[in-house]
Order: structure tokens, then sequence, then C-alpha cells
């Protein structure tokens, strides 16, 4: 059998991460969907035949996408020319985890051998259900999330299935947008199975093949070795909390146990609560924490592909069905994303247990605000905006200020006025939102809108105000977000997170603060003239300088009073413990 | 008759060189000088000297200097441009600082850092005052801000001042009247306004662009201003000419409005070059690829028409401005080969740069580079630039045995062709994302490798590709100054004007064009274009229906009729179709910017013929080992400047000169053609 040689593995390397990148772009450049073509809501990648991933993302949302359509169409039944549609989260266990996000795949076949899929996945605006963009953090079940598809050939030998087409854009409320949206993701895996074959053309199919393992092994080891580093054999527990459900529940704690031994990484999730009644489930797949440690653990080393070799980073996952992160059909998925973050941030608690708060602090999860209701004409609209928050401090930089999400953008100002019945009246930081450290945890934002359309409805999703995210090694906890409708006047109406169908007007004003990322280190290190820095940008206010940093700012200036700084630092110091969450704590369990 | 000439000057890191063009005589000489880092206008002068020199003419015949600089790039690129403020609609001080509130897609999210802004939010002023998407004003513009503001700007000592509205791309009273108060309390600020830099909607990127214009702009503005005095010292009163990242140049007086039209242009000049040489061989399909010292320069050229994109990026921010599209890549000579922990084999985009260099400069160099790797596979010759640069190949073949062939069990020679090879698929990627991915196959177009390092991996890139024609022009490593010496006179308008389908406004669109042609007129006028020199090219950029991207076409000459609009809609359906691999001719199409783009004609010279040679025997100076895959064999090397016209010549073949040399591989043909351009071709 032919081998890969060193250098053709950096060269398939090469090609594998440019024809994603490719797939990636023409799906960009020709959606419809406001959430992919500027909120940047897809991804594209490959898998081999057996389904095991030879290049993914950088989000670790996605489980092994292609097994259920492997279950449902065994590989010898399959063609050149295929392309298969699905969204069926529950058929899928986790590898979709809310049914917007629609996954498309190609097939492909060199000398009639499949040898792996081209895959690309995308959030559609709206695909039927309770509500116009199929999301309400109200849900109950997952039927009001839209339609459910099981893997579908959509594409037999090259032919469209118009029965099977015509069933789904019957059941959405755009379907010009949504055939847009189809013929995109249609493009990108067509490109992509084309890109595919070239590529073993090129090589060899052998020597492709030998590559992908090559491939594999090289990310396993990387992966493998940085964990090794971070984790002594020893047992290591976290445990945090989304603050609710959306229907009253909560909070609702996710509990993490990590079991490291000589050869062996196993986590244990199943001391995590029930599941909720409402949309915050979080239908895992097990690749998930696999992957938030893989991807932690790639950070030091660019090179590395993301492919199946970093699931190789935790040998077993422990899940309990029925519990927040395994929840049992037909519980309501939409708002899954809360939960999401909230297991990054306990798998991020793991890392900084076992390090000693060497690792990333809390982050807070992206927030959206949604309009609905009804035109003039009759029909339905809908509009979501999402909106950036601010991330964890690591132990060499600030946390990331105003930002989404990977690759995710915001909607600017100037599109807004146009696209939507609204105008953005200011888009700026959250002051004093970002958990105070030596190195900063991020800022959220604050999004004011007025209201210029129709009667409508509105909906805002933000978590972390009863369990902000936590700060480590010294840092604090960050300020919460908060919604709110025409806020300081006498009409003034919060909007509480994850509440929907708060009424708004024409001529409304809403004001969506988002929340902070957790700090790290003792905020009293932090560098005085940094703390300045944060002053005079609106980052933290004067008063926090003082109360949180312990630096005097002299309004004139203004400057940093360096003696009173001194001296408030060295007598006003607050013993700090591993973690904090509005007091320092050595434990979260 | 009086002589006549036009001059063109390509600074690079370590030499500036200079093209003459004897207008009279069709006579072309190159010069050579040391790039004077501390005041590049010294060597800039030298260097005309030393052309005028060569050419045996007088200061005094030059009608046009034509000149390309890198300095706004390199000061956007370090970060040291000059203190600046912005100001910016109330309730957006944080607009630069939340940019598009995303992580790079390919970025690890944990190791990523946000880059800091040019400007810091401190230095951001907001100022009440709002229109609508339509360009109305809704709330009327706070004077008595923008007069406070401009007082604390310059009460801090900043001179520099952008000023970006929302929706002043629609109309810019708001911005105009800012930039009269501005100037009435801070007479020595330099202001640049939003609607002038780029009328086009998106407030991040637009207020990026004013900011940055106005952040290079006193450092572009002296040193334009130095060349001037240096021309005016020695009595050159011809006008100075500068290369855009449009691939035009334009006067000097605009450049120090505009400096940010240079951020990209570097490259721009030696696209111009090619496209000449390409002609000049009869070829008008080309894929240029530029390898220097640290980076690789990617231009596809369709019919003699580079593409102009607007989505180009410099370091860390977007430059939306029209440029040429060419695509970036951190690959050349001194891109470095390393392990990565995981063991695999890395090329750049880390660079020797200059100091320390390839381990074989012997400057302290340690980690072996793609020059290396030819060298020691006796691609180079020991001896560079005729013999006055020694390199040392023992220490080239020991640096790539110890870091790269030990560690991955690899013989000396296989790790250096596993370098090259590295290095090729990079680029390889790098074409492959303006041709294939625009929907071209590259076999359809022949290649031009240039730059120091160009002409050394053409024939391997060539063959990746399935390309069967190489063009080396004549000079490869001093293409930039060519292409400066032949450039056109251009200038790009663009303005947003959403027209939604079913009542496209037949004549708004008319009134639009007519503003802009307006306004291109004034500047081919200002520029001293004759009327017949003149000529205006309009475009508009589609998408379909609740698309975010849109594609240019070109907008029919003629009357804005319904016709002329039909035509610019089917040309949008096939060049999706291209690009995308699908058109939707059922989906209603939307138009979103129209654009102009003014030409103004200036006389160009004709690549000259050079004299029938020798023969190949008098043009062989010696023959080298050369490590290949299949074995090892003596190559013969060629002086290129003794190949005369008509001479042909197979591989596998060294060709040397003085700024580059070209490897002709066994399984190709060389041929000189009557212009001294090296045509290589597969035989088989």
């Amino acid at each position: 059998m032919t081998t890969c040689d060193p250098i053709t593995l950096e060269i398939i390397k090469g090609t594998l991460r440019a024809a994603q990148l490719e797939m990636e772009a023409l799906l960009e450049r020709t959606a419809m969907s406001p959430v992919i073509r500027e909120k940047k809501d897809f991804f594209a990648g490959y898998f081999d035949a057996q389904g095991q991933l030879i290049t993914g993302t950088n989000l670790p949302l996605f489980g092994h996408i292609i097994q259920p359509i492997l279950d449902q169409y065994p590989s010898q039944t399959m063609q050149s020319g295929d392309i298969y549609w699905y969204n069926d989260c529950y058929a899928s266990n986790g590898g979709v985890s809310h049914s917007p996000d629609q996954v498309f795949a190609a097939p492909v076949f060199v000398r009639g051998q499949l040898v792996g899929f081209a895959q690309s996945w995308a959030h559609f605006h709206d695909i039927g259900g309770a509500w116009p963009g199929s999301m309400s953090p109200t849900a109950t079940d997952i039927f009001q999330e839209g339609i459910i598809i099981p893997p579908v050939r959509l594409y037999q030998e090259g032919e469209l299935n118009e029965d099977v087409f015509r069933i789904f854009l019957g059941n959405t409320r755009f379907p010009e947008q949504m055939q847009g949206d189809v013929r995109a993701l249609t493009a990108a895996v067509r490109l992509g199975e084309r890109r595919f074959v070239e590529m073993f053309e090129r090589f060899g199919l052998d020597t492709v093949l030998d590559g992908f393992r090559g491939l594999n092994r090289q990310t396993r080891d990387g992966v493998v070795r940085q964990l090794r580093a971070t984790f002594k054999p020893g047992s290591y527990a976290f445990a945090d909390a989304v603050d609710g459900d959306g229907l009253g529940n909560g909070p609702l704690t996710i509990r993490m146990r990590l079991d490291v031994t000589a050869d062996r990484i196993a986590i244990d999730a199943t001391a995590t609560d029930d599941q909720a009644p409402g949309p915050v489930n979080f239908l895992m797949n097990p690749a998930v924490p696999r992957m938030v440690f893989g991807i932690y653990a790639m950070a030091t080393d660019p090179t590395l592909l993301i492919n199946e070799g970093a699931m190789h980073a935790v040998d077993e996952v422990k899940l309990r069905p029925g519990s927040l992160l395994q929840p049992r059909f037909p519980a309501p998925l939409n708002q899954r994303g809360l939960t999401m973050i909230r297991t990054q941030n306990v798998c991020a608690g793991l890392l900084n247990v076992a390090s000693g708060g060497q690792a990333v602090a809390a982050s807070n999860a992206y927030s959206i605000h949604f309009f609905r209701g009804t035109n003039p004409d009759g029909m339905p609209f809908h509009m979501s905006d999402g909106v950036g928050v601010g991330h964890g401090a690591r132990p060499y930089a600030d946390g990331h200020d105003a930002v989404y999400y990977v690759a995710q953008e915001n909607n600017p100002a100037e599109f807004v006025d146009i696209e939507f019945p609204m105008r953005l009246l200011g888009y700026g930081i959250h002051r004093d939102s970002g958990g105070p450290g030596r190195w900063r945890g991020g800022c959220g934002t604050v999004r004011t809108i007025q209201w210029m359309g129709e009667d409508a409805v509105m909906a805002a999703r933000y978590d972390g105000v009863a369990n902000p995210p936590w700060g480590v090694n010294g840092g604090r906890s960050a300020r919460p977000g908060r919604a709110c409708i025409n806020p300081g006047t006498k009409h003034e109406r919060e909007v509480k997170s994850l509440e929907d169908g708060a009424p708004v007007k024409r001529g409304d004003i809403i004001r969506f603060e988002t929340g902070g990322g957790g700090g790290w280190g003792h905020p009293f290190d932090r560098e005085s003239a940094r703390v300045l820095d944060d002053v005079l940008g609106d980052y933290v206010s004067i008063e926090a300088a003082r109360a949180d940093y312990g630096v005097v700012i002299d309004e004139k200036g203004p400057r940093v009073d360096e003696a009173a700084t001194a001296k408030l630092r060295r007598d006003h110091r607050p013993p700090a413990k591993l973690f904090h969450r509005r007091k320092y704590v050595d434990e979260m369990v | 008759m009086s002589e006549e000439s036009a001059v063109a000057i390509d600074i690079g890191g370590t030499f500036t060189d200079i093209v003459l063009f004897d207008r009279r005589r069709g006579r072309i000489h190159n010069a050579k000088v040391p790039t004077t880092p501390a005041d590049p206008s010294a060597g800039f002068m030298a260097g005309i000297d030393a052309a005028l020199g060569a050419g045996g003419l007088p200061a005094s015949s030059i009608r046009q200097v034509l000149h390309g600089t890198t300095v706004a790039t390199n000061l956007i690129l370090e970060s040291k441009g000059v203190a600046a403020a912005l100001l910016t609609t109330a309730g957006f001080k944080h607009v630069l600082e939340i940019g598009r509130h995303d992580i790079p897609r390919k970025a690890n999210m944990y190791s990523w850092v946000k880059p800091k802004r040019p400007v810091p939010p401190q230095r951001v002023f907001e100022i009440a005052g709002r229109l609508d998407p339509a360009g109305n004003e809704i709330e009327k513009l706070d004077e008595a801000a923008v007069r406070d503001a401009a007082r604390r700007i310059r009460a801090l000592g900043v001179n520099a001042v952008a000023i970006c509205f929302l929706h002043s791309y629609a109309d810019a009273r708001h911005e105009r009247r800012a930039c009269e108060l501005v100037l009435a309390e801070h007479p020595q600020a330099l202001v640049s306004i939003s609607s002038e830099v780029l009328p086009v909607f998106r407030e991040y990127e637009r207020s990026m662009v004013t900011i940055l214009n106005v952040y290079v702009m006193p450092a572009v503005s002296s040193y334009v201003a130095k060349l001037e005095e240096r021309l005016q010292a020695r009595n050159v009163a011809a006008p100075l000419l500068m290369m855009k990242s449009s691939g035009g140049v334009t006067g000097a007086a605009t450049i120090r409005r505009e400096p940010v039209q240079t951020a990209l242009s570097g490259p721009a000049a030696g696209v111009v070059g090619a496209m000449f040489v390409g002609e000049a061989s009869g070829h008008g399909n080309l894929i240029s690829i530029d390898i220097g010292g640290t980076s690789a320069d990617i231009c596809l050229i369709r019919a003699g028409d580079p593409g102009v994109t607007v989505e180009g990026r410099v370091g860390d921010w977007p430059m939306p401005l029209p440029m040429i599209d060419i695509n970036t890549i951190g690959a050349g000579g001194g891109s470095i080969a390393a392990l990565a922990p995981s063991g695999g084999l890395t090329v750049g985009p880390r660079s020797a740069g200059a100091i320390p260099g390839p381990v074989a400069y012997g400057r302290g160099g340690t980690e072996p580079t793609v020059t290396d790797a030819h060298l020691a596979l006796g691609h180079l010759t020991p001896y560079l630039l005729n013999g006055s640069m020694k390199l040392d190949r023992p220490a080239a073949v020991a640096a790539i045995e110890q870091k790269i062939g030990r560690p991955l069990g690899l013989d000396t020679m296989a790790a250096a062709r596993g370098i090259l090879s590295v290095v090729d698929n990079n680029m390889v990627g790098a074409i492959r994302v303006v041709s294939v991915e625009r929907g071209h196959d590259p076999r359809d177009f022949a290649l031009v490798p240039f730059g120091g390092a160009g002409p050394l991996h053409g024939g391997a890139l060539a063959r990746l590709l399935g390309i069967r024609t190489i063009i080396v022009p004549p000079a490869p490593g001093v293409l930039s100054a060519l292409g400066l010496l032949v450039a056109q006179l251009k200038s790009d308008y663009s303005r947003t004007c959403l027209q939604r389908p079913l009542d496209y406004d037949l004549m708004r669109i008319g009134r639009v064009f007519a503003e802009m042609e307006e306004e291109a007129v004034q500047w081919l006028v200002r520029e001293g274009v004759p009327p017949e020199g003149r000529v205006l090219l309009r475009q508009a950029s589609l998408r379909y229906i609740h698309q975010g991207f849109e594609l240019a076409v070109p907008w029919p000459d003629g009357g804005v009729t319904r016709d002329a609009l039909d035509r610019c809609m089917a040309a949008f359906h096939r060049r999706h179709e291209q690009l995308y691999t699908f058109a939707q001719e059922d989906t209603p199409v939307e138009i979103v910017n129209l654009r102009l783009t003014a030409i103004g004609r200036l006389e160009r010279p004709t690549l000259p013929r050079i004299a029938a040679g020798r023969g190949l025997d008098g043009a062989r100076i010696g023959e080298q080992r050369v490590e290949s895959a299949s074995g090892v064999a003596p190559w013969p090397i060629y002086d290129r400047d003794r190949l005369g016209a008509d001479t042909d010549l197979r591989g596998p073949a060294i060709v040397q000169q003085l700024d580059a040399t070209t490897l002709v591989l066994p399984g190709q043909r060389g041929h000189v053609d009557d212009h001294g351009i090296l045509i290589v071709t597969e035989e088989n």
C-alpha cells in the first residue's frame, strides 16, 4: 500500500484547508438568509467514508453529523451526485443541536469507491413552526421549532427530488429565501465534492487515505501531549449554571467531573440537572466536550488540522439521558446556545482546577434579540439581531470585548436602518461589564434601537444575570446584561432574560445591554496605565477603577494618582481565592 | 525636435530601480541605485540622474515622473501612523472598537487577541445629527458639538481628523459642514470626510478607511513634498504621478488628499508591468506571480483586464477601496522552513527578510529558507548579482539537514525538495484562489513569474497547474518599475444607490452616473488629459434580492434605459454563474452601488527589440550539478544577457541574469523573442 510521506501530508493538509475555505466563501456570497450572509452562521467540512471528521471548524458545536445519514442510507446505496439533507436533532443525537441548522452532505466517489463526504451546514431563517424565525424562548416542544427533516436524499445522482423540495418550501414563511439558501448550500457541497475528487486524482487514492490517517495522528498526538501536560492524574470537578429556561425554571446546573489516570481522560457529566421544560436543553453530542478540549489544546499549534484526532483529547464522555445535556425527545432545544457556552465554561473550569488557575476565565453567552409581527399586507416578518458579549480573560491577555462568537458578524447600523423597520440609535461598549482582573474580562455591548414599524413583539435572549461569568486566579466575575423597553421613562418595561412576547410599538426605544466575561488574576495587579486607558476608552468607570482595581484616577488630566493608588492597593487589597462569582470561592461544584 | 522622456522609480528595501523611456528614440534605459532609507528621496533623485546619464538625456527632457510608494502601507502594517481623531454619529463612539464583533473564521478563539485600533476611543467624538438611508435629514447637525470637539482635538495637539457620519454615502452635507467647522476652529487640521473617501454603506469599514486616510496623510504628504522639492531643484517641471492600489496613476495633489489610495499599490505596478510584457508577447490571458523575499503577489488578468475588488484588506483592517484583485501570501525566497510542534513541515509566512536573510547569505541566519533549498539542490549558483555576492552552500545544506531532514527522517536533498514542494503548493493554492475559485481554468492562461525569485518557481508552478506557457520578462527584477512607466491615469468613483426590483428608478441611476461623470471629467481636466485621451467606464454592482454580496458588472454605454438595465442584469446572471456555479434567473435582482472609472491615456513606450545573439553556445557560461527527484545531473548555465533574439534552448537549463535566475525544467523548451522575452513552453 502506498503511504503518504511527510511532505505530501502537509500538501494534502493545505489542499483540504483551501477547499474548505472555498466552500465557505461560496456559501457566504450566495446565501440569502441574513443569518448566513451577515451573521455568517455556517461552516463547511470534510468527512471520510465512515463519517469521521477530516477537517472541521473552530466551533465546538457539532458532533458526528454524517452518521445519521449513513444510518438511513447505507453507504452501498449511495451514488455519485447524491446530496443528503437533514436537521433532525434527536435522530442525529445532537449532531445538529437545534432545528434551524440544516446539514447538506454530498458523498464523494473516486473510481466507484466512496471516499468521503463534502458537507456544509447553515442556519436557515425560517423553517415553519409556531413563530416566524422558528425560535422562541417560550417553546415547550421541538415541534414548535419548525419542520423536522430526517435524513433525506434531496438529489439522487444529480437529479433534484422535486417532491421533497416542494414540501420544504411549503413549510417556510419565506420560500424565496429558503430556495436561495438551498441553492447556495447545494453549490457549496458540489464544489467541495469536485475539489475532493481533484485531490484524490492528484495524489492517488491510497496516498490520500493514508494522509488522512497521518493528519488525524498528528492532531491526536498534539492534543494528547498538551492535555497530558495540563492534567496530572487525579479527579477534578466543576459546576456552573444556566440562569433559567425561560419558563421560570432554574438555575440549571451542569456538573462535570474529570477523571485522569496515567493513560486515560474521562468526563462524567451525569450529575448535571434534569432537562428543562423550556428550550435551553442542549442535546450534546459526546464529540462536543472532546472538541472543546481539543480546540483548547490546539491553541498553541495553529498548524494542526481540526479533525477526528482532536476528539482523542478525551477518551470517554458519560452523559445521563433525561438531563440538561441529554434531553429526551421531544424537549425543545432552540436556545441551546446558552447551555453550550456554559458547557464550554465548565470545561474551562476543569482546566483551571487542574492547572491551579492557569486557563481561560468564563465567557458570556452570545445574545440575540428578536422582533416579530405582521406587515400591513398580512405577511409575517421576523428579524433577529445578534449582539456581542464579553469573553473570558486569559493568563496572557484581556478577554475579547464585544465579540459574538467565532466568525459571526453583526448587522451594521446602516444595514439595520435600510433593511429593518428600526433605527439604530447607539452601539457601544457596556462599561464596567467586564470582570475585573490583572487581565480584564471582555466587556459586553449596549445596542439602542428605535422601533419604526408596525406593532410587534420582541424576545431577548441573554444569560449570566443570576450567574455571571466567573473570574479565576484572583480575577472577578463579570457584570450582567439587561434588556429594557423605553428605559428611564414612565413606560419603562424590563424584558427579562429569555422572555418572549414583549409588545413594542412605533417609536419605542429598546436598550439591550449584554454582559461581560470573567477576569483573570488579581485586579490590583493590573498596571495602572492600563486601567487609565480603560477609563479613557469608556471600558471602566472612574468609580470602578477605584473600587475594583484600586486605581485612583484624578479627573483632571485625567491621570493616575500614583501615590493614592499605591496606598489604596497596599492597604485594601482583598484576599483572593481560585474562583470568583460575586465573591471569592475556593471551588465551584 | 526636442528631447522627451518619462521616468519611473520603484523604491525597494535594498535597491531603487529606475526605468527611463526615451520617447524620441523609442529606447528604454534601466538603472539601479542603493535605496536610501533615511531619506528615500535622495536615492530617488540619484536614480533619476543615473538613468538620465545612461540615456544621455537632460533632466529638462522629462515629461512625466511615475512613482509607487509603500509609505502608507508600511505605516498601516506597523501601526506607525499619526495620532488621529474621529468624529462619529452620536451613539457610535465605539464603532471602531466593536467593528463587526467577530473573531476571524480561521482563528482559535482561545489564542486570538483583538488588534488595537488606529484611533483609541478617547479620540472618538460623538456628534448629534442624523440622516436616514435616503439622505434626508432626521436631526440637525449639532454644530456646537463639532466646534467643541475641534477645540478639544486641537488642545490634544492632534491634527489629523476623520469624519464619518451614518448614511453620509447618501448625502454629504453634514460631513461637509462639520469639516468647515473643524477647520474654522482648528486651521492646522488635516480633515478627511468619508463621503469623499468612500461614499458606500457599512459604517465600520467606511470609518476605518477614512481614519486610515488621515492616519497616513502627514507622512505621505511630506514624502511627496520632498520628492517634489528634489525634482524642482533639478528643474524637472514634469508632473509627479503616483501609483494607486487600483493599478492606475494619479497626480500628487490627489494622493495628498487621499493617500489611502496608495495603501495596496505596492504590487499593483508589477501587475501592470506583467500585462505590458504579456501584450508584447501576444498574450492577454495571464496569471502574474511576483515572488520576492517574504511574499508572493498573484493576479489573474483576463483579456488584458486585471480584476478590481473592493473587498481588500491591509493588515487587520478592511480596505473597501477599488484595488487590483491581488492575492498575497507569505511565501518568498526568504520564507523560513520549520517544523511545528506536531512535526508538520511549514514554510513561511515567517521570513528571514533581508537581515539576517537565508543561511547561505552568511549574515547570521540559522533557519533554512526557500533560497537555501534552491541553493542546496543546485538551482542557484554560489554567486549572485554577477558575482558580487557569494552564497554558502555547505551552510545551507547543513541547516536543512539539521532542522528539517533529520527530524523528519528524510535525506537532505529530499528535505530540500520537500521545502520547495510545500512552498510551491502554497503558491498553487493562492493561484487557485484567483483562477479556479473565480471560475477560470488556469490552463487557459500564461504564467508571468517575476520578482527576484519568480523565475525559479515558474516552471514548477506551471506544471502543477497544467499551464503550458511561461512568460519570463526581460528584466524580471525590475518589472514593477516598468509597470509604473506604462500605467494609465485612473480614478474611481462609487455611490451607494439602492434600487429594489420592480421600481428601478432609471432617472436616479442616470443622475448618479452624471454626477460621477462630472466629477471624473473635472479630475481629468486637472490632470491635463486632452478630450481624446479620456475614457469613462460605468459599472453597477448587483445582487439577488436577500443576498449580502454584490458583483460588479459593466453598465452599457449610452443612455440609461430599460434595455441597458436588462443587459446589465444579463451580464450579472452570467457572472454569478461563472463565479458561483449557478445563476438564478427566476430571482429578482437589486442594484446596490454605481461605479465609474475614469482613465486618462498617457503615451506608452513599446518594448524595444533586442539584437540577434551569437547562438546558444555563445551564451553558455558553465554547468552545475542539480539534484532532482530522478537523480543528479549536470544542467547547463546560460547568461540571459547573451541570449539574443530568436534563440531556442531546451531544458534542463539554468538561465542567469543580474536580478533573477530562471529554471527551465527537463521537458520544457525556451524561446527568446525579439523583445528579449523568454517564453518557456512544455515540449509535449
